[in-house]
């Protein structure tokens, strides 16, 4: 997929570029762009270290285990074959725990250590139904607080500020919601490799 | 509305007292098991950097080259019509590609029609309800060496879009 994504990119910003004649600025954006990645990777180290760290306490104290059969009902309806298997429940349940908590930093380590789980027990390196479901949720991913936005806006001296997560957390919903079941219907008709 | 706030404030800080409560109570040699996963989680991690630094470079080109602001122009049209106002056309391009690209953007729709405009507000709440969604798939599926992701990016993006309009059509509903 990322193959195929950086491809059209550069074709296209490539010829825009002789277009608009602004291909000095595009040069300046191909090295400051590869040191902009290790300053995003690196921000992310840190987190996933901690993260990572946390989820192997509750892990190993049992406490994921319990919470993944609390939740149990509704998880195995959205990831039917990863709790019918049994393969990577627990780091799931952390992960959705995570996002509806509105955790978002610990979501995105718990995701990848979920997808990690899953492809281990795997062969092939085409992407599951469940994994495609778990990452299509990282995308609608559910803020409590959007507390960036809200920053923004009160630093620009807006009036409405806290107000907008009513309509924010009907949004995300309402996308998280559409996002299962666009992957229900994709996953029957793709099938499950 | 602050209470809310004040209370999420204390969600991360409780999960985190939690564990410290483990690690201290628990039984068995708890914070090796921290530092077992802890290890893990650095390695997957460092495993990122090679595909972000393709996703970064691509979508710095994109924006560089002016391509973005290209497709902004062009599709306004298209998105005047389904009540998408054309000032936020920018964010809808730089949403899905980066988070400080968009976080740009959002300040100067603020800066140019002000912090409580309705473009602003619809602004906002896409800023809030939807991801930068190549990031996402890019982080997700990488370290773990999954190759086709198949159908994942066709729904997120669907998914993203969706969010656009359904930001626009609840602001016009709330404000």
């Amino acid at each position: 997929m990322l193959g195929k994504c950086f491809g059209v990119l550069s074709v296209i910003s490539f010829f825009f570029a002789i277009i608009n004649g602004n291909m000095g600025e595009l040069c300046n954006s191909i090295v400051s762009g590869a040191s902009k990645s290790v300053t995003l990777t690196i921000s992310l180290v840190g987190i996933m270290t901690l993260w990572s760290g946390f989820m192997n306490v509750l892990k190993q104290a049992g406490i994921i285990k319990k919470l993944s059969h609390l939740l149990r009902p509704v998880l195995r309806f959205i990831f039917p074959k990863s709790f019918k298997s049994g393969v990577a429940t627990e780091e799931i349940t952390a992960c959705i725990s995570a996002n509806l908590l509105g955790i978002a930093n610990a979501a995105t380590p718990l995701a990848i250590t979920a997808i990690e789980k899953m492809q281990s027990e795997r062969k092939s390196n085409i992407a599951s139904a469940d994994m495609i479901t778990l990452a299509v949720l990282g995308c609608a991913s559910f803020n409590l607080v959007p507390t960036t936005v809200i920053a923004i806006r009160q630093a620009k001296g807006a009036l409405i500020t806290y107000e907008i997560m009513f309509p924010v957390w009907i949004c995300s919903g309402i996308c998280m919601v559409l996002g299962i079941i666009s992957c229900r219907i994709l996953g029957k008709i793709y099938g499950d490799s | 509305m602050e209470t809310v706030e004040k209370i999420s404030s204390f969600v991360l800080p409780c999960v985190v007292l939690f564990i410290g409560l483990i690690l201290l109570f628990g039984k068995g040699d708890c914070f090796s098991h921290f530092l077992d996963g802890a290890r893990d989680g650095m390695r997957s991690a460092v495993k990122l950097l090679p595909s972000m630094c393709a996703l970064v470079v691509g979508v710095s080109m994109f924006t560089a080259s002016g391509a973005a602001d290209f497709l902004a122009k062009y599709l306004s049209p298209v998105l005047d019509f389904i009540g998408v106002p054309s000032d936020i056309f920018p964010l809808v391009i730089t949403r899905p590609l980066s988070g400080a690209a968009s976080i740009a953007t959002f300040e100067d729709i603020i800066a140019k029609t002000g912090a409580d405009s309705f473009q602003s507000l619809c602004a906002s709440v896409i800023m809030a309800s939807s991801d930068t969604v190549f990031y996402v798939l890019c982080v997700y599926f990488s370290s773990s060496g999954v190759k086709k992701t198949r159908y994942a990016l066709p729904v997120a993006l669907f998914i993203s879009a969706f969010a656009v309009i359904f930001s626009c059509v609840l602001c016009r509903i709330f404000f």
